[in-house]
């Protein structure tokens, strides 16, 4: 019985290898980017499938999500090298983004709240690292990165105070308020802000020497910069994920959890509903000024009304459309978005539709508003939800 | 006397009890439908401003203001009633982020197809109402024939509503439904009837309030003209409490007024903040809304 | 008339009713007893559609009610007092009697006055909002509001709960009254048997979703060994 399901599992696993593989060539912008991004899944992929095939993960949770982030890690990293600039920055741009939406899930599906306003707290976080950038441009970019997300964190906490005691409507509504409030409060403050023009870092964020010198040989120094800046925001990622994966799992991660089910009953069995809430608003603010920072790194500007209303919206529909409250939901909500762009306009090529015209302006938003309908009314729990499900029956099927 | 009706304050009190009216339509429309289906209508400003494309738009070149202002309003009904009839029925005893996910969905694509069909660009709304300030002794006061127009539009709105709910047999059931489900129907009212009428009554006072914005001469109408008119008016909603109609009017016009004085004594990036300070500090104070009497929740 | 045949009603895996069957004559008070639990509510919930059936018919006169609306089979006559009463607070007591008198055929003045005149407190505090009024003048609140739409079928769900033991005894010989003058069709759900045996014409007993025993009261009164093992004490 061991055997077979052994089998199945190394089955699988190869059945998952050979469809990466294929999609990859199939959607990569070059020959080159779909060989490197097939071995990188094909490397992931079979890592996951050993790790979890030694009961590693039953025995040492910790530890089996530590390996399983070293093993993405790599094969992302590994990945980067190989990649064009233009897939390595559009990787970067949905790696930050997935971290984003990995705070709002948290939020939502760990405690049944609601955020509108998360674009707002990524504009804080981009902001934090231009302004402390213009005023310490030496400084090291983990210090940047860390002082964006206490600043995410303190004006969560700000926000979150009243929202300790409101139920779901309250404080999506109020969320909303703040995010359509951004833009304005950016613009109160435009002497350190910019002002909607928004600020440029004084330098551009560049690897260090010996990597250059080591790349300079083969590629232009562009290059060699989106491919560093990929790997940093991957391996920021990276550690996102680890914690909040461990977070989920934590006494706080299973508080929330109750307190989304049924808050009277958390509430007799001694858990603290406003600091619970509280801490799952901090959380999710800081993810997201984390996702902000790194995408000016990236820009290696910031432009506040990047960050509007509009925003919010779409990453609450790739939440949605990923899975609310999973981890891979959130990654997949991160390349759906990073690679939406090609995607929509590939759309439009092929309707005919004109490029320069209203609807296809518009597309995006009726796109991802539609499909943020039909996957909460169809399969609320999104991507990974229905893949899952189809995963049990499957077992129930195979026990029986 | 002139100088006193020209002075700032009176000033600003006028223009701002112009735009706390449209606030106060706006938290109306949310209460409305809040306390029939327990649902935050993220959609209350998209839903109005589709109607009022379709009213004011469509048939722009063969009507006068008023039949467009009758087909606006025909229109909001009908937008109001078809989205319960086919979305929000979906959503009743669902976990309560679902409705609100699916009403910003809803949101968005409204918004982004008015924008396909009527473009971005603002819609000019001819109408009899001129939007000069009339002047008194060479001063003008701050108060227009326009505005005269919003605000009694504003006032009879509301009575009609409060009448509706009050005084009328269909206002009861309205209430009953809202307040108790089971027994209204256990007593013979047709529940769904009145949630669906609840949502058309809601959309028909939102899109009254988006052709008075949209007939100003100074906005027009576009497909995101009641964003930010929707943040004030959920704002006052919040404010006044989403359980009780005169909270949200009465929320909604002392916003308007406190707002309009930051802007002229402060400057207008306050605006919007000073909001959302009132909205947390009355969320703290009385995370139920200032007008709501009792705290009920259910377990 | 109300006739239920072999009605099972479940919720999830829970089978609440389970083969269900007895009748509810014209112009008898049918008393419905049993512990909590044993499906009383349930099966008052079913009877005015609240509540859809897994099997089994429910028929007033001829009109199949099964699968019905409730408001639909509220507009056929069929009076339910729920149990906690469903008074709405919110609400004046004169709103509460209108919203009951919506659907009436009877005019609203004298519907109001007939109340009035049946149960003289609330005409009283016809004013006041319903939050006010105490436990006895809730139920009398209930009753009224049931009553003014004319029904034909009264179907009572615990209505001495939390009353006095004289403010039960009174009610109870309204609803006695009541039936016979109108020739209702009563069916009184209760856990205090006593009261309820005094005062029906017809028992049905159910324990765990069955019937067990469906007789004339008094036959009911008389069996000691049915009121040892399903209801305890019946003095």
């Amino acid at each position: 019985m061991q055997w077979i399901l052994a089998r199945r599992r190394v089955a699988v696993t190869a059945g998952l290898v050979v469809v990466a593989v294929v999609v990859t060539a199939l959607t990569a912008s070059s020959v080159r980017d779909g060989v490197a991004l097939g071995v990188a899944l094909a490397v992931a992929i079979t890592g996951v499938a050993t790790l979890t095939i030694a009961g590693l993960r039953e025995a040492h949770p910790v530890l089996a999500r530590a390996a399983l982030t070293v093993v993405v890690l790599d094969a992302s990293l590994f990945a980067t090298y190989f990649f064009s600039s233009i897939t390595n920055f559009n990787l970067a741009i949905g790696a930050a983004m997935s971290i984003v939406l990995l705070g709002l899930s948290f939020l939502t599906g760990a405690s049944g709240q609601i955020s509108l306003g998360n674009s707002a707290f990524m504009g804080v976080g981009a902001l934090a690292v231009a302004i402390w950038a213009n005023h310490h441009a030496s400084t090291p970019i983990v210090v940047t990165l860390l002082i964006a997300v206490v600043s995410g964190a303190l004006v969560g906490l700000l926000l979150g105070l009243p929202a300790t005691r409101l139920r779901g409507p309250y404080l999506a509504g109020m969320t909303l308020a703040f995010a359509v409030a951004f833009t304005a409060i950016v613009n109160s403050f435009s002497s350190w802000t910019g002002g909607d023009a928004g600020l440029q870092l004084p330098t551009a964020v560049t690897p260090p020497n010996w990597l250059s010198s080591l790349f300079n040989a083969q590629t232009s120094l562009l290059t060699v910069n989106t491919m560093w800046l990929a790997d940093i925001t991957i391996v920021v990622t990276g550690v996102a994920f680890f914690f909040m994966a461990n977070l989920f799992a934590s006494r706080t991660g299973r508080a929330m959890r109750l307190i989304r089910d049924n808050d009277v009953a958390a509430e007799l069995v001694g858990v603290s509903l406003p600091r619970t809430r509280v801490i799952a608003f901090m959380v999710s603010s800081a993810y997201a000024a984390l996702g902000g920072a790194l995408w000016t790194l990236i820009n290696n500007s910031v432009s506040p009304p990047t960050y509007s209303l509009a925003l919010s919206i779409t990453i609450l529909s790739l939440v949605v459309i990923g899975g609310i409250g999973t981890i891979p939901g959130a990654l997949i909500g991160g390349l759906i978005y990073a690679y939406s762009t090609n995607v929509i306009s590939w759309f439009t090529a092929h309707t005919g539709i004109n490029p320069q015209g209203n609807l296809a302006s518009q597309l995006p938003g009726i796109i991802f508003g539609g499909l943020l309908i039909l996957t909460m009314l169809f399969a609320p729990m999104g991507i990974v939800g229905a893949v899952r499900r189809l995963w049990a029956k499957r077992r129930v099927r195979s026990a029986t | 006397m002139d100088a006193f009706l020209t002075s700032r304050i009176i000033s600003d009190i006028l223009a701002g009890l112009t735009n706390g009216v449209i606030y106060g339509l706006v938290a109306l429309s949310l209460v409305l439908v809040w306390r029939s289906t327990r649902i935050l209508n993220f959609a209350q400003g998209a839903m109005p401003m589709f109607a009022a494309y379709v009213g004011m738009v469509v048939f722009a070149h063969e009507l006068g203001y008023w039949p467009l202002v009758g087909i606006s309003i025909l229109a909001g009904f009908t937008v109001g009633g078809v989205t319960e009839r086919v979305l929000v029925r979906h959503l009743y005893g669902k976990p309560e982020i679902n409705p609100i996910v699916v009403m910003v969905g809803f949101l968005i694509v409204l918004e982004g197809v008015a924008a396909a069909i009527w473009s971005t660009t603002p819609r000019g709304i001819p109408n009899p109402f001129s939007p000069i300030d009339w002047q008194l002794g060479g001063k003008p006061v701050s108060l227009s024939p326009f505005s005269v127009y919003e605000i009694v539009t504003g006032l009879v709105v509301m009575t009609l509503i409060a009448v509706l709910f009050r005084f009328t047999k269909l206002g009861l059931q309205l209430r009953a439904s809202a307040l108790a489900p089971e027994v209204s129907r256990l007593l013979g009212v047709r529940v769904g009837r009145m949630l669906t009428l609840g949502w058309i009554l809601s959309t028909g006072v939102g899109t009254i309030c988006t052709v008075l914005v949209a007939s100003n001469f100074f906005t027009g109408l576009t497909p995101q003209v009641m964003d930010g008119i929707f943040a004030f008016g959920f704002i006052a909603a919040a404010v006044g409490g989403l359980d009780s109609p005169v909270g949200a009017i009465v929320a909604g016009v002392s916003i308007g007024i406190i707002l309009q004085f930051v802007g002229d004594y402060v400057n207008s990036n306050a605006i919007i903040l000073t909001a959302l300070i009132i909205l947390i500090v009355s969320l703290m104070v009385r995370p139920n809304g200032l007008f709501t009497k009792s705290s009920a929740r259910r377990v | 008339m109300i006739a239920v045949e072999e009605l099972s009603v479940s919720y999830g895996a829970v089978q609440a009713l389970r083969g269900v069957s007895f009748r509810a004559e014209t112009g008898m008070i049918t008393a419905v007893l049993g512990a909590n639990g044993a499906g009383k509510t349930t099966l008052l919930r079913t009877i005015s559609g609240l509540k859809e059936p897994v099997k089994g018919t429910i028929t007033l006169d001829e009109h199949s009610l099964v699968r019905e609306r409730p408001e639909n089979i509220a507009r056929l006559g069929v009076g339910h007092v729920p149990e906690g009463r469903g008074v709405i607070s919110e609400f004046t007591v004169e709103e509460n009697l209108r919203l009951g008198a919506m659907m009436a055929k009877v005019n609203l003045s004298d519907g109001l006055n007939e109340q009035y005149e049946r149960f003289p407190v609330l005409g009283e505090r016809r004013k006041q909002h319903a939050a006010k009024l105490s436990g006895g003048e809730r139920q009398m609140l209930a009753m009224a509001r049931a009553l003014i739409a004319q029904p034909t079928v009264l179907l009572l769900d615990e209505p001495s709960l939390g009353l006095a033991p004289l403010v039960t005894a009174q009610l109870m010989h309204a609803i006695r009254d009541l039936c016979a003058s109108k020739s209702l069709t009563v069916i009184l759900v209760e856990q205090n048997a006593t009261t309820a045996l005094r005062i029906s014409d017809y028992a049905v007993i159910l324990y765990l979703g069955r019937v067990v025993a469906n007789d004339a009261a008094a036959n009911i009164v008389a069996d000691e060994d049915l009121r040892e093992h399903y209801l305890g004490k019946v003095e």
